[in-house]
């Protein structure tokens, strides 16, 4: 009786486990769930507070820029297109090195958000996009390059994997833009306070047009 | 001793009288014809076969529906059905093809691209079979509610293991998931028959864009989203762009380049397509569903996700506490209609078409009113 009573429990547990997937994801477990959609839903804050963060100013980045992406999602081609939109010339490179950033770059744009299938189609996994990432970092910060992490995909981009990009792009960055919604939880904004970070929060990915013509002065 | 002669034979009746309703049933799901008719627009309907000859006369074989405006332009291919057990694909193709004037360019519409997963379901699931809408006038129409996989009549027995034309190794049962076996192989399996037909057919017809439209767990991660080819990037960054700005959350995932057999990156990469794969969320797909029936393909109600949903393992919205058949369909037709809109922006061919019920249309209506 209790073989079969731990049978049943077994092929219970694997029936609950065998999660259906078609477009591609079978090999990816789903990573967390997705604390930024109830977050968001419920309004609950338990972080930061985006109403008092210092407001951006006008043309404070510049040209050449570098848009790269934190955590390999799709939202960097989001932004590219939003740069396209808002006229400013952007050289997107998914994921440049260190060694490739050049001295002659004035902004670096961090398109922030993690995608297990990005990571897989860059061929590399977490931990070696984190250390890219941190390498990355403190190269525009030796070269004086003006960070600014955007991110732009909402709670859908939110969890265990992205949460571990947003936290030290956004540690890092000189100015942020967020859309408010993937910040329920005030993870960001939390962090952008700690460093007075000048931050524009925008309630839909295309109000980013308007903040990044006047970031760049376009 | 003679009782047991007696139960013997009441025995080997009832398993036969069990075993004839039953086959009664399958042979009724596996030779049942769905009413697709052909809308204003189309212009030609042609079989998938004439781009395999393989293919002709089985069960595979299935209805291209051809969309042609009287001007030159560029060519969109739509499927639906890939995964029957999706179904809201299937009814968004269906809904596109019997409702949409094509005014320029050319439209593709396959509804039921597994032909052969639809004449059968997933019974150990508690499946329903089929779907019922009631027309305007007062018609009732029957759908098949399939399954993932081909049927294992037409293909069978699974492999232990199934090797990809690519090398890529997969689970046996993964040789009858269509979504696994492109770009095809002419004399393949049946579902590589298909997904040859598919392949040969955009190169043929040099088809600008091609999309696949798919519904997937609400715990799973991709979801509410459109998977892109890299060369189709901008044009899914348009897109999502502008279904954002309608209030419709879509993300956007770049098709793996390592993972073999899908119409995201084997379309783009033996074709000159722009691949493109929506999914939607689905509740009667997941594993933390409760009593499964019609009711739930057509409402997406179910009590557990409302749990699941207040427990935050869900990634999609689930605070209505439904996702219906129309909500369902119209991303799927709101995708279609941002993402030609994308393609018109980024390509001297235009695809100009009117008639797609809106996004509001459906999410406030009822889909049976889109049906002829």
């Amino acid at each position: 009786m209790n073989t079969k009573k731990l049978l049943t429990f077994a092929l219970a547990a694997a029936m609950t486990l065998s999660l259906t997937a078609c477009g591609g994801g079978e090999t990816k477990a789903p990573a967390a769930p997705n604390g930024g959609n109830n977050s968001a839903a419920s309004g609950a804050q338990t972080g930061g507070d985006a109403s008092n963060l210092p407001e951006i100013t006008s043309g404070s980045c510049a040209t050449p820029a570098v848009l790269t992406s934190i955590g390999q999602s799709a939202d960097v081609e989001i932004v590219g297109t939003l740069c396209n939109k808002a006229g400013v010339e952007v050289e997107l490179n998914n994921t440049i090195t260190a060694d490739e950033l050049s001295a002659d770059c004035k902004t670096l744009l961090l398109a922030v958000g993690g995608s297990s299938k990005g990571l897989g189609a860059a061929g590399i996994d977490a931990d070696q996009e984190l250390a890219r990432t941190e390498d990355l970092l403190s190269k525009a910060d030796e070269l004086g390059i003006t960070v600014v992490a955007l991110h732009t995909g909402g709670s859908a981009r939110r969890g265990t994997l992205s949460d571990s990009f947003i936290s030290p792009a956004f540690a890092a960055a000189d100015i942020a833009i967020v859309v408010s919604e993937g910040d329920g939880d005030g993870l960001m904004s939390g962090i952008l306070a700690g460093n007075s970070t000048p931050s524009a929060y925008v309630e839909q990915v295309a109000d980013c047009i308007e903040t990044l013509k006047t970031l760049f002065g376009v | 001793m003679k009782k047991s002669y007696i139960t013997g034979i009441a025995v080997i009746l009832a398993a036969a009288i069990i075993a004839g309703a039953a086959g009664m049933n399958f042979y009724a799901k596996r030779h049942f014809v769905e009413d697709i008719r052909q809308g204003a627009g189309v212009t030609e309907v042609f079989k998938l076969s004439r781009y395999n000859e393989n293919l002709a006369g089985t069960i595979a074989d299935t209805d291209v529906y051809v969309l042609k405006g009287e001007k030159e332009g560029g060519s969109l291919l739509l499927l639906g059905g890939t995964h029957p057990s999706e179904p809201a694909g299937h009814m968004a193709a269906i809904v596109f093809e019997e409702n949409v004037k094509v005014e320029q360019g050319t439209v593709y519409v396959i509804p039921n691209i597994n032909n052969s997963a639809f004449t059968h379901n997933d019974p150990l699931d508690g499946s329903p079979q089929y779907m019922h809408f009631t027309t305007k006038t007062g018609e009732t129409r029957t759908f098949h509610y399939g399954s993932r996989a081909t049927n294992p009549i037409d293909q069978w027995p699974d492999p232990d293991i199934y090797t990809h034309t690519s090398g890529q190794t997969l689970s046996g049962s993964e040789t009858r998931n269509l979504n696994r076996c492109y770009p095809g192989v002419k004399d393949g399996t049946i579902s590589e028959q298909v997904g040859y037909a598919v392949t040969n057919m955009i190169n043929t017809l040099g088809i600008d864009m091609e999309i696949d439209m798919h519904e997937s767990s609400p715990e799973y991660a991709v979801n509410n989203a459109t998977v892109a080819h890299e060369r189709a990037m901008t044009i899914a960054s348009e897109g999502v762009l502008d279904l954002q700005l309608e209030g419709i959350k879509m993300s956007l995932e770049p098709s793996p380049v390592s993972l073999h057999g899908l119409t995201h990156r084997e379309l783009g990469d033996f074709t000159e397509t722009y691949a493109l794969l929506m999914e939607t969320g689905n509740p009667v797909q997941g594993r933390l569903r409760g009593y499964t029936d019609e009711d739930l393909i057509l409402t997406g109600e179910d009590p557990c996700y409302v749990i699941a949903y207040d427990l935050g393992l869900l990634y999609v919205d689930y605070s209505a506490g439904n996702f219906p058949m129309e909500l369902r369909v119209g991303r799927h037709l709101a995708g279609v209609n941002a993402y030609i809109n994308a393609f018109n922006n980024n390509s001297e061919k235009q695809i100009v078409v009117s008639g797609i019920p809106s996004y509001d249309e459906m999410v406030n209506g009822y889909l049976g009113d889109y049906l002829l």
